[in-house]
């Protein structure tokens, strides 16, 4: 999607989509959860721009000059920690980076110290990535600045999911995905980023599918059994199958999860051929989607098993693409965040956005 | 009126009176339960030289004005399940600190857990936690259960024999289940033998290896390691089985269930007591009052996230959450469970299925507790809150109060004195208002609330989910056998 | 509170006009001339003087808009106005000589962000800076080298410049309540 220029004189369509300004008032970025639709746009929209400072000469402005960045992973992840520091450089902003801290249940320091001690340090905006679900909130609740999740056990990945939204909008016409149907194939149980995208494509309107073996959709039918009825404000519904023909046909995106070979318990599943064959992304299966539809993945592939070598190659694999956006929408975030209402500097209400006076954390 | 109770006279440490004999005490115009005669009105107590001299019940004019709503007055509550962490754990409790936990939660007696270090599988050890009990000066009675197997370690059985001589009032793993159905065969007819029963941690480790919260919608959103209904049903449906096959052998086996917290558990118990097996269980106030949207941020009780149809309400779609999501003092085993599994709970002491309400009092320290979810020790202190947390239950129209005081009372004793070699025991007397017997009472005003605060929580155990909350039925003062146990700081002014 | 009116509509064209000679005059031509709107109002005078230009010289010059969002010195803002303008710059500025066009010119720190911004884009020959008012309070040392209108203020009051191509008509107000949807419009340095 180009930038169209304001040269012209007239205001274009696009960057008058907003009826009313949204302000950005969270203080962290834990999950999609709650983040109301105006505020995706809004994140949307400035995505657009950083994308557009990506295209510059020089890919940098000073909008996090002085601030400090700290990303703390728990768990080892070069690509997404490397797209988080680029995005915090890329916003001139100073970089602390902790790549494989050890957890307290090993040996080392508990998490509630590491981040006083970071706080001490300077530490103003935290990107954590940890394999224990809620562990942000934890970090959130004794830290003084922004915390933004990188990712957390099995939970949330709300970057991920963000980015996987912006992508699927440059692909589609006029970026809306109402109607429009999105299978996410794989370990689904296990999957923080199957999660996130629950929360951001119910959001968006999609119709979405979750497919994979029985074993690794445990407990994803209760989930979407009680969203049937659209009882959730702002949320709609969504299916979870173990047909993968019926979850790809006539799909306009498609999107293949890794097989976590580490975080499966013994029973899963009985061998990764036999998921590549009965699951996998071949070149047959993705030909039930639409001619148009594009292949997604968060990466890192393991090429055989969830996703075939020449499906991952294709031309309408925008893999690559959700790499580069993901740098853009981690710029997005990380401006936001900082930049956020300095009443939300106080200790933010977790779950209520527009009720005022909420009660405080029992805790 | 509040009650202005004269102070017991020669006031020494741990708190001012406490452990003395209580001299004089007289109440007017209180509400009055007495659980063993099942009357409850209006009435007057006086306690002197520590016997519970008169009780009158008044009637007509005199009676007008007193509710219950107000000042109430009842027995001495019997916890059958706390830790109390002495000897090895002394940083997350003591002895004193848990009786004198206990006695504000207006606890008399309290039946402690082998889970200590080392744990209590042989005499020495119940010595000294009833060495350190009387050092800590309080007069809450401390009774024990040994444990099932040789450091709980579930291969051999513990020296059953000797910690019976020594006054052990059962035997248990709790922590653990007696995982290997032949020990727990064997446990069952040896302590039968001894006259003592097996108090069952049902859990089927296998089954909730890595689990972190019941399997359910909630633990699905939230990324959480689901903690089958399943892990208890089989256990305790193993336990019933082994046991129906023990008593053949030894009709003085007896098996107690506690803390059970799912409907289908619950119901299997309730079968098998009525196919005439001498099964017992009892339920924890967690699991009455809290459920597992509780982890997601939501703070209503159990019973208001129930819908009309009897299934659980959806805490995202009322917009029930208001808390931060994953506070580890949610983390409990077994966990908390859906609404629909808290009203089995109910279901069952309305019906007498489960007989008593136990704390499991789990004090943790915070070094414990203040880490990332999946890695919390699992456990609630909760001696303090569990009259507080029934008296909601009564407020609500859930719970007569009556039954509420039974459950804390009566029914415990009840179920003590259905075990041979107790039944004879202190641990199994009659919990009632009796003229001429040793004061054992607790006085609290329902019309009074009290916040819990890690100030406020005498335990050391400040993993409570209730922090921040408004209870009612403040304890004014817990007398027991005769001796101050607890008085609240301001009730005591003149 | 009433807002006064302090230009009118034919004012506004006569000044644009007059600053469009002024430019050119100061080049001695068009020769190496771009002009580059600050977002939001700065965009459709910088149109205007594109016009003007082309109409007296024929010539038709480089028009770019940058939006300075990315590089103020206060974040603090963001959340009331997190919404980013486009920057478009459609042209090499090396070499070039650019001449920033803003509406209100106040303290002077849009000015130097708006250079900052530039500069990230390449190197100008020289940046020079014409705007419809100043109306004092200088910051940072900035000055304009065209102005439409100098207009003494008081901290308190509010300069709104509003133009057609935004606001639906051209006139330039004062006041001391702000009521409009964009607050930095109005009191921005």
């Amino acid at each position: 999607m180009s930038v169209e220029t304001a040269a012209t004189g007239a205001t274009p369509a696009r960057r008058m989509a907003p009826a009313a300004p949204t302000s950005w008032r969270h203080r962290h970025l834990i999950d999609v959860d709650v983040v109301t639709w105006p505020e995706i746009e809004l994140i949307m929209r400035t995505t657009d721009e950083m994308k557009g400072v990506l295209a510059r000469p020089i890919r940098k402005v000073p909008a996090l000059n002085g601030r400090r960045v700290t990303t703390l992973f728990y768990e080892a992840s070069t690509r997404t920690r490397v797209s988080f520091e680029t995005a915090a450089r890329n916003l001139s902003a100073d970089v602390v980076s902790i790549a494989t801290a050890t957890s307290s249940v090993t040996k080392g320091e508990s998490l509630v110290d590491t981040i006083r001690t970071l706080e001490a340090l300077g530490a103003e905006i935290l990107v954590m990535r940890h394999s224990v679900s809620g562990a942000p909130y934890l970090a959130a609740e004794v830290f003084g600045g922004h915390v933004l999740n990188g990712g957390d056990g099995w939970h949330a990945h709300p970057t991920q999911a963000l980015l996987d939204l912006y992508t699927m909008r440059q692909h589609l016409p006029d970026g809306d995905l109402r109607g429009r149907k999105v299978a996410i194939v794989g370990d689904i149980l296990h999957s923080r980023v199957a999660r996130s995208n629950v929360w951001s494509l119910t959001a968006a309107g999609a119709d979405l599918w979750l497919c994979g073996p029985a074993t690794l959709l445990r407990g994803m039918d209760r989930w979407a059994t009680a969203w049937s009825g659209g009882t959730i404000p702002g949320h709609g519904r969504f299916n979870v199958t173990s047909d993968v023909r019926a979850a790809l046909r006539d799909a306009d995106v498609v999107m293949a999860l890794r097989i976590q070979r580490e975080r499966m318990q013994g029973g899963l599943l009985p061998s990764l051929r036999e998921y590549a064959a009965r699951f996998g992304l071949n070149a047959e299966r993705v030909s039930l989607a639409r001619p148009e539809a594009i292949v997604m993945h968060p990466g890192p592939m393991n090429e055989g098993v969830e996703i075939a070598p020449d499906v991952a190659n294709s031309g309408r694999a925008v893999i690559t693409e959700q790499v580069a956006n993901g740098v853009a929408v981690r710029m997005a975030l990380l401006y936001l965040l900082a930049g956020a209402h300095e009443a939300a500097r106080g200790h933010e209400a977790p779950r209520t956005s527009e009720a005022a006076g909420t009660s405080e954390a029992a805790r | 009126m509040s009650p202005q109770p004269q102070r017991a006279r020669g006031a020494t440490a741990p708190g001012p009176g406490v452990g003395q004999v209580v001299e004089r005490f007289e109440l007017e115009k209180a509400w009055l339960v007495d659980p063993v005669s099942g009357r409850e009105g209006p009435g007057e107590i006086v306690v002197t030289d520590g016997v519970l001299e008169s009780v009158v019940w008044l009637e007509g004019d005199e009676a007008k004005g007193v509710s219950a709503d107000g000042v109430v007055v009842t027995p001495g509550f019997l916890d059958l399940h706390a830790h109390f962490r002495e000897p090895g754990f002394e940083d997350a409790e003591t002895m004193a600190s848990g009786t004198a936990a206990a006695a504000h939660g207006g606890y008399t007696t309290v039946a402690v857990m082998p889970s200590t270090s080392p744990a209590l599988d042989e005499p020495g050890v119940l010595e000294r936690i009833r060495a350190a009990a009387r050092a800590g000066g309080s007069p809450v009675e401390v009774l024990a259960y040994g444990a099932v197997s040789a450091d709980r370690a579930g291969e051999q059985l513990s020296a059953m024999g000797e910690l019976a001589d020594a006054g052990v009032i059962g035997y248990s793993d709790d922590g653990l289940p007696v995982r290997a159905p032949k020990l727990m065969r064997s446990a069952l007819l040896y302590a039968g033998m001894l006259g003592l029963p097996i108090v069952e941690h049902a859990e089927d480790l296998e089954l909730t290896a890595g689990a972190e919260a019941n399997e359910g919608y909630v633990a699905s959103i939230l990324g959480l390691a689901g903690w089958p209904t399943a892990a208890e049903v089989n256990a305790v449906a193993r336990d019933l089985a082994v046991f129906a096959d023990a008593l053949h052998d030894e009709p003085r086996a007896r098996l107690h269930l506690t803390h059970l917290s799912t409907a289908a558990s619950l119901d299997l118990v309730r079968r098998a007591n009525a196919a005439g097996l001498p099964v017992t269980c009892d339920v924890t106030p967690h699991h009455l009052a809290f459920t597992d949207e509780w982890i997601a941020g939501a703070r209503r009780w159990s019973w208001e996230a129930l819908g009309a149809d009897g299934t659980s309400r959806d805490p995202w779609a009322d917009a029930a959450l208001t808390a931060w999501p994953y506070n580890t003092s949610l983390r409990v085993n077994p966990p908390l469970r859906t609404p629909a599994d808290a009203a089995a709970c109910l279901a069952a002491l309305l019906d007498g299925t489960a007989s008593a309400v136990v704390t499991d009092h789990a004090p943790h320290t915070a070094v414990d507790k203040e880490v990332e979810f999946g890695q919390a020790v699992n456990g609630i202190s909760g001696i303090e809150t569990a009259l507080g947390v029934l008296l909601a239950l009564v407020d609500a129209g859930k719970l007569p109060l009556a039954r509420a005081i039974a459950v804390l009372t009566t029914g415990p004793a009840a179920i003590a004195a259905g075990w041979p070699a107790v039944a004879a025991t202190a641990a199994a007397r009659q919990r009632g208002l009796t003229e001429g017997a040793p004061a054992d009472l607790v006085v609290f005003d329902r019309a009074d609330t009290w916040t819990v605060t890690a100030g406020s929580l005498l335990s050391k155990g400040k993993n409570s989910p209730l922090i921040g909350r408004e209870l009612s039925g403040r304890v004014l003062l817990t007398i027991a056998a005769g001796r101050l146990a607890y008085e609240d700081p301001a009730a005591g002014d003149e | 509170m009433t807002d006064r009116q302090i230009m009118t509509g034919d004012e506004i064209r006569r000044a644009i006009v007059r600053i469009s000679h002024e430019i050119v005059e100061k080049q001695a031509g068009t020769q190496g001339l771009a002009l580059v709107g600050i977002q939001r109002r700065g965009v459709p005078l910088a149109q205007r003087l594109a016009a003007a230009i082309e109409e007296h010289e024929g010539v038709r010059l480089p028009v770019g808009a940058l939006d300075i969002t990315f590089y103020r010195d206060d974040l603090s803002l963001v959340a009331q106005q997190p919404i980013v303008k486009a920057t478009a710059l459609p042209f090499d500025l090396n070499g070039m000589t650019v001449v920033l066009v803003d509406d209100v010119l106040y303290t002077g720190r849009t000015i130097r962000c708006a250079m900052d911004a530039l500069i990230d884009f390449g190197r100008p020959r020289a940046i020079r800076l014409a705007v419809l008012i100043d109306r004092g309070h200088r910051e940072l040392p900035i000055r304009a080298d065209h102005v439409g209108k100098n207009v003494p203020t008081s901290r308190e009051e509010i300069v709104m410049v509003h133009v057609e191509e935004i606001d639906g008509a051209d006139e330039v107000t004062i006041g001391r309540q702000d009521r409009s949807a964009e607050p930095a419009a109005a009191g921005r340095q």
